[in-house]
């Protein structure tokens, strides 16, 4: 039955999608006589995800491994006058159990504003559900074409926990300042997040209940030479109310607060970025003082990206979280008899490659070993007891986007 | 002394401005625009802005429209690499984060550098690039400073 409906749901997802292609081909064509600016676009993808031992994104781990990850998006967009741009997108995905499975949901829907636009200084802003300006990756996580592997290094860029930091439903101001050679950008927005069981589930086992608060977030990205060097701050304080689904009346206030620091270096034939994150997880405001703590995590990723040919790249990342930075290899949480001590940490060696058949289709497999479950989707692993410490997590996907 | 003040003048002049850069077999590539987009020159961080899509419009006002070619052909590569100085891959992901986040939109891709030269000659705010050695009295060459 589910996979029936899965097939149909399928079905009707291409359809839309083919249906887009073709419609933004003829709205192309009819930009190209007068000057009507609305565009059509999308992407699809479906991957095949392997693991020996632990799943991830459904029943990796048997038989030939998990169908469950695929991604569709489908959006649209119009500049309206001289100044504004009309932009919004849905977004439909299976990964494993993730909560909201094929539900169609708004990535984001943006009224645009520039404002102003010197040589210099370019000053706007966004009303609406916009994109968390987060690390490098954050605005365009679910677009295949986008990531530079199948999956994005899960340290920062974890799936499992997705909706903290996703979009929010606010305002942003956005700006750049032009030098000589080289751009300073900054965006600051405020705005209620989409906070989702995704978030409970991996907070704790126990899965509190969590109400969005209005949060803030902000990026400064300085490029260099038409991005030949580009390094950026980010900042976000994503705020919750916390109720315990257990005792409801032990409630209080929850607040996230990532630091990243990114820096990237593109040259002709490879690229090499790195990101480093700093995290505060904090509980305050309950009667019962010892519910009250912070803990501090910390996430780096060093990549390197070779372009043998224009349509081949090779991929290559280590990737390093931990889940409290005064406790690296988890020894002191297993004592507290709360699960396994390599539930805190996660090491990923990746290497992967990438092949553009044509532009619009793409082709990618890659190899994980993982030490550490630190970023296992609980969803698809229910008991942190019965996780493995040692991984390995293949993945091939296949993409179109137009 | 004359010869250095010359030397230097002649350094600083093409160091200012730069009206075209050399495609691959030694054409003289340049930006072109509508005739009625009112100004002769753009900065280079400005033009960088405009083909990546995250400027629209001209500090005057005007509503700009891109048209680039595909991003395998030799005219396209010439004009990112020696133009704006950026790989046409961090083009396509500027456009692609801009498309897929709600910031921006797709250029206009045309199939040939013809068609490019007709579609920035008869849209108002258009914006290209083509061979000075193509260019008609219905565009303007711009200028990069």
């Amino acid at each position: 039955m589910t996979s029936q409906l899965r097939i149909v749901a399928t079905a009707v997802a291409l359809t839309c999608a083919a249906a887009g292609a073709s419609y933004a081909d003829l709205a192309r064509a009819q930009s190209d006589e007068g000057r009507d600016t609305l565009q059509v676009h999308g992407f699809m993808s479906q991957a095949l995800v392997v693991t020996d031992h632990n799943a991830f994104f459904g029943p990796s781990d048997e038989g030939l491994g998990s169908l469950e990850y695929t991604e569709l998006g489908l959006n649209v967009s119009r500049r309206l006058g001289d100044r504004f741009l009309v932009a919004g997108q849905v977004l439909s995905r299976v990964a494993g159990d993730y909560g909201d499975a094929w539900k169609p949901t708004l990535d984001y829907g943006v009224v645009d504003y520039q404002a102003l636009t010197r040589d210099d200084l370019v000053l706007g802003l966004q009303v609406g559900r916009f994109k968390n300006p987060f690390g490098f990756y954050n605005q365009t996580r679910d677009v295949p074409t986008t990531r530079p592997s199948v999956l994005l290094p899960q340290s920062i860029y974890y799936d499992r926990s997705r909706s903290l930091g996703l979009a929010s439903d606010g305002v942003s101001l956005y700006g750049e300042r032009r030098l000589s050679n080289g751009t300073l950008y900054w965006q600051g927005g405020i705005g209620v997040p989409q906070i989702n069981e995704d978030a409970e589930i991996s907070l704790s086992a126990s899965r509190p209940d969590l109400e969005a608060k209005l949060s803030t977030i902000g990026q400064l990205l300085y490029a260099h030479d038409g991005g030949r060097i580009n390094v950026a701050l980010s900042m976000a304080r994503v705020r919750a109310d916390y109720r315990s689904r257990l005792t409801p009346s032990a409630r209080g206030d929850f607040l996230f607060q990532p630091v990243i620091a990114s820096f990237e270096y593109n040259a002709e034939h490879w690229s090499l970025t790195s990101e480093y994150e700093f995290q505060t997880r904090k509980l305050s405001g309950f009667e019962y003082s010892r519910a009250n703590r912070s803990t501090d995590g910390e996430s780096l990723y060093v990549q390197y990206q070779y372009r043998i040919t224009p349509r081949w790249q090779w991929l290559l990342r280590y990737d390093y979280t931990v889940s409290e930075r005064d406790d690296r290899d988890g020894r002191r949480f297993a004592a507290t008899g709360l699960g396994p001590s390599h539930t805190r940490f996660a090491r990923d060696l990746t290497t992967g490659v990438q092949w553009r058949i044509t532009p619009r289709w793409s082709a990618q497999a890659e190899w994980h070993y993982i030490d550490g479950t630190a970023w296992l989707p609980r969803q698809d692993n229910p008991d942190d007891e019965e996780t493995d410490r040692y991984w390995n997590l293949v993945l091939f996907q296949t993409a179109y986007s137009f | 002394m004359l010869r250095t003040l010359t030397f230097t003048l002649l350094l600083s002049l093409s160091l200012s401005i730069v009206t075209a850069c050399r495609a691959d077999d030694g054409r003289q590539l340049v930006v072109i625009a509508n005739p009625g987009i009112d100004q002769s020159s753009i900065s280079l961080e400005t033009l960088r802005a405009i083909f990546a899509m995250r400027q629209r419009t001209l500090s005057s006002g005007q509503p700009l429209h891109v048209f680039v070619l595909g991003d395998a052909t030799p005219l396209h590569e010439a004009f990112s690499k020696r133009v704006l100085g950026v790989y046409p891959h961090q083009l396509r992901l500027a456009w692609e984060r801009a498309v897929f986040s709600g910031t921006g939109q797709a250029p206009n891709q045309v199939a040939s550098e013809a068609a490019l030269i007709n579609a920035v000659a008869s849209t108002p705010g258009g914006i290209g690039y083509a061979l000075r050695s193509h260019v008609t009295e219905r565009l303007q060459v711009l200028a990069v400073d």
